[in-house]
């Protein structure tokens, strides 16, 4: 099987894990969760094996383009979905985080997302191309979760859901922002540092990862000392994933540096 | 001073810092950095002035963002002081005889009658702690035994292991940014350059760019070697990503280019009225050739640009350093200067010479030959081992802090008619609910066994 046979294989999955978890959401069939989990699992597993299959061919990192990073940063979300929906016993957020898979391996798959994997350029080939880029994502898989979660908190009205929501957002937080500082900013550093000779050049994309980091700790410090838990950590940490995706996506197309290429 | 203090070491300040810092750093992208004047007054206009009286063209270094990180830093420094005395001595000497009030305040806690004496209760009560990995210690204070016991103190250092590897990070930020330069020096081979501040020389030994086999460039290879007054000392090829340093000062592959200046170009002059005549010319960037032409004419090669384009005032320049449109400047001369002209290699018809009077003679310029150069990024810079050490320390306390919880339990056992009562309650700074369950299933163990 061709690495794009199994991509849209892995898409067809996450569209029927999809649907099963939001048919327990909004239905009061409570049975189909489990079954939403192991569709999405098992569109995981042929995702991993497409993003294997691409590595194997091109021989260097699948995140070297739009179209790689985006698969990647789907794979990541789905991987982070499976393990909280597992770990937390809450279907709610998976039909929701579905929905964030597919969009984003829909975005990959468009015509206008590139997929010829070219050679890289002299300044991408490191091992902390690896080391930077998916440490980053898997961190802002999480801070997808915790976005999911909040959401759904504001949302809510019942207390007990609310309290639930609340707190997996929090501990998704306490998962990502940890990542994302070793991904983003210390491994960013250590690779500016490889190539470059600075480790900080107060490039849009370092900047605005260090916007993300502030969101994300400015939630951690209202939440010990002012007790802001609930509807306004809810608002910061929706704040701190759409910085995330502003640093993905946004810094890309509107602003221009030195991370061009990626 | 009292309210000074406690005004820095707020962490309301720090969360107005950190929205203000935010803010900031949001400002300093929508705002291009350190473009020329002429942009800036294109983008701004009538508010240029205060765009510049404000450093919103240098935000980052401006001395307003400087003062706001460093009230940051006071506020993080005077913040770690005030709480870490009291945190050490937590740690170390933690007060172990408490009200029992003070327990039934906790939401994790449990009581038992137990059917043995005190002392029994109580080497029971530390061995099933024990078991659990808790450290223990005790006090009897009027009749009732204390316990203390805990595990994973250290996690309580998490916040204050992030908090100073900031404040080691802004050091080193500091220490980069005053001490310490990078320069670029740009080399053909066999030329060496110095070094700033230093003893020592750089020699470019060999230079290549390696091709993929569609075209892109795979890598820039420069052979270096360092050289002391007494002689060579270290050779080695540097590529991206691969560095050479020496005493402190890195040397990075940063760029690579021609020498144009030196360009040797050949020039096929042709006359208009006479096919035979063909004359082939290499010459260099400022020499001077007889076209033996039976009229004296001498061609002179005075100018060569890359990538020629007309700048503002139709003057000619080069735009990259790219053999995008490459053009040189000839002059032609009979005793005096009689013609000059732009030749382009690539749009021969526009090859024209304008002079004096018709020279008939037609130019091409069939080939450019520049000696490429390497330019070598050096670097001295000695705060980015701080910046190493305040990652490692950041790093560390982000483990500690979130997945290293502190769990206290405390106990009052009190005897009344050879029974021991068992008061207990426990408190966690993360997992909670992990660590409740743990509380109960050792309540449960305390039950099973008596
Ligand atoms: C971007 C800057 C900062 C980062 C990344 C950061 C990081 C952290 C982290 C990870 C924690 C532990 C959170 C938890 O256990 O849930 C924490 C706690 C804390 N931070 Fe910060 N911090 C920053 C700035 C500051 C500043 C400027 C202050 C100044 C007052 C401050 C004061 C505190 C305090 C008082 C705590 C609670 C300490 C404890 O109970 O252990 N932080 N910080």
């Amino acid at each position: 099987m061709t690495e794009s046979t199994l991509f849209a294989a892995a898409f067809i999955l996450y569209i029927l894990a999809a649907g099963f978890y939001l048919a327990t959401t909004f239905s009061k069939i409570k049975r189909r969760a489990p079954l939403g989990f192991w569709l999405g699992l098992a569109g995981l597993a042929l995702h991993t094996l497409a993003l294997v299959l691409r590595t194997s061919e091109s021989g260097h990192a699948p995140f070297t383009n739009m179209y790689e990073s985006l698969s990647f940063l789907a794979w990541s979300v789905a991987l982070a979905c499976a393990i909280t929906v597992r770990r937390f016993g809450l279907p709610r957020i998976g039909g929701y985080l579905m929905l964030i898979v597919i969009a984003l391996v829909a975005l990959a798959s468009s015509p206008l997302m590139p997929k010829e994997a070219a050679p890289l350029v002299p300044a991408l080939q490191s091992i902390w191309l690896w080391l930077h880029v998916s440490v980053t994502i898997l961190g802002e898989a999480f801070f997808a979760v915790a976005f999911v979660a909040s959401l759904v908190y504001l949302a809510a009205r019942d207390d007990a859901k609310r309290a639930q929501m609340d707190d997996l957002a929090y501990r998704c937080v306490a998962v990502g922002f940890p990542l994302f500082t070793l991904g983003g900013l210390v491994f960013g550093m250590v690779w500016a540092a490889k190539a470059w000779g600075t480790y900080w050049s107060w490039d849009p994309k370092e900047v605005w990862s260090l916007i993300t980091w502030f969101v994300f700790a400015l939630y951690l410090h209202t939440r010990i000392v002012m007790g802001w838990k609930g509807k306004r950590s809810a608002v910061i940490a929706v704040i701190g994933f759409l910085a995330a995706l502003f640093t993905y996506f946004g810094v890309n197309y509107l602003l221009n540096g030195l991370h061009s290429y990626a | 001073m009292k309210r000074t203090l406690a005004f820095f070491s707020s962490l309301r300040l720090a969360i107005l810092l950190l929205i203000l810092l935010t803010a900031a750093s949001v400002l300093g992208t929508l705002i291009p950095q350190g473009r020329s004047f002429e942009e800036y007054t294109a983008r701004f206009g009538g508010f240029t002035s205060l765009v510049l009286h404000l450093q919103l063209n240098r935000l980052y270094h401006s001395t307003w963002f400087l003062v706001l990180l460093g009230l940051f830093a006071l506020n993080i420094v005077v913040c770690t002081l005030t709480r870490l005395g009291p945190k050490v001595r937590r740690a170390r000497s933690p007060r172990i005889e408490v009200e029992p009030k003070s327990l039934a305040a906790l939401k994790i806690r449990d009581c038992v009658k137990l059917k043995i004496p005190a002392a029994g209760a109580k080497s029971e009560l530390q061995k099933i702690l024990a078991d659990a990995g808790y450290r223990t210690r005790e006090t009897t204070r009027g009749g009732r035994i204390h316990i203390l016991a805990r595990k994973r103190v250290f996690g309580l250092f998490g916040s204050d292991s992030v908090h100073v590897g900031l404040l080691i990070i802004i050091a080193g930020g500091l220490v980069s940014g005053l001490s310490g330069f990078r320069e670029g020096l740009t080399l053909v081979k066999g030329q060496e350059g110095p070094v700033p501040r230093s003893e020592f020389r750089l020699r470019l030994d060999d230079f290549t760019t390696e091709y993929y086999a569609g075209g892109g460039v795979k890598a820039w290879k420069s052979t270096l070697t360092v050289l002391e007054k007494t002689g060579p000392v270290l050779s080695k090829t540097i590529e991206v990503n691969h560095p050479l340093s020496y005493k402190g000062v890195s040397f990075f592959q940063a760029s690579y280019g021609w020498d144009w200046d030196k360009t040797s170009i050949e020039i096929w002059a042709r006359k208009k009225n006479d096919p035979a005549y063909l004359k082939k010319l290499t010459v260099r960037v400022g020499e001077r050739r007889d076209l033996e032409d039976g009229e004296r004419t001498a061609l002179s090669v005075t100018k060569f640009f890359p990538d020629f384009v007309l700048g503002a005032g139709n003057e000619p320049q080069t735009r990259s350093n790219e053999p995008n449109n490459p053009a040189a400047l000839i002059e032609g001369y009979r005793g005096e200067k009689f013609f000059s002209g732009w030749v382009f290699a690539n749009y021969p018809d526009f090859s024209q010479t304008h002079g004096t009077a018709d020279s008939g003679l037609t130019f091409e310029l069939k080939r450019f030959d520049a000696e490429p150069v390497s330019v070598i990024e050096l670097v001295y810079d000695p705060g980015a081992i701080l910046i190493w050490i305040g990652c490692a320390l950041v790093m560390a306390g982000l483990g500690l802090a979130f997945y290293w919880p502190t769990w206290e339990i405390r106990a009052i056992l009190e005897e009344t008619q050879g029974q021991a009562d068992l008061v207990a309650a426990g408190s966690a700074t993360k997992s909670r609910d992990r660590f409740a369950a743990e509380f109960a299933r050792l309540g449960a163990a305390l039950r099973r066994n008596r």
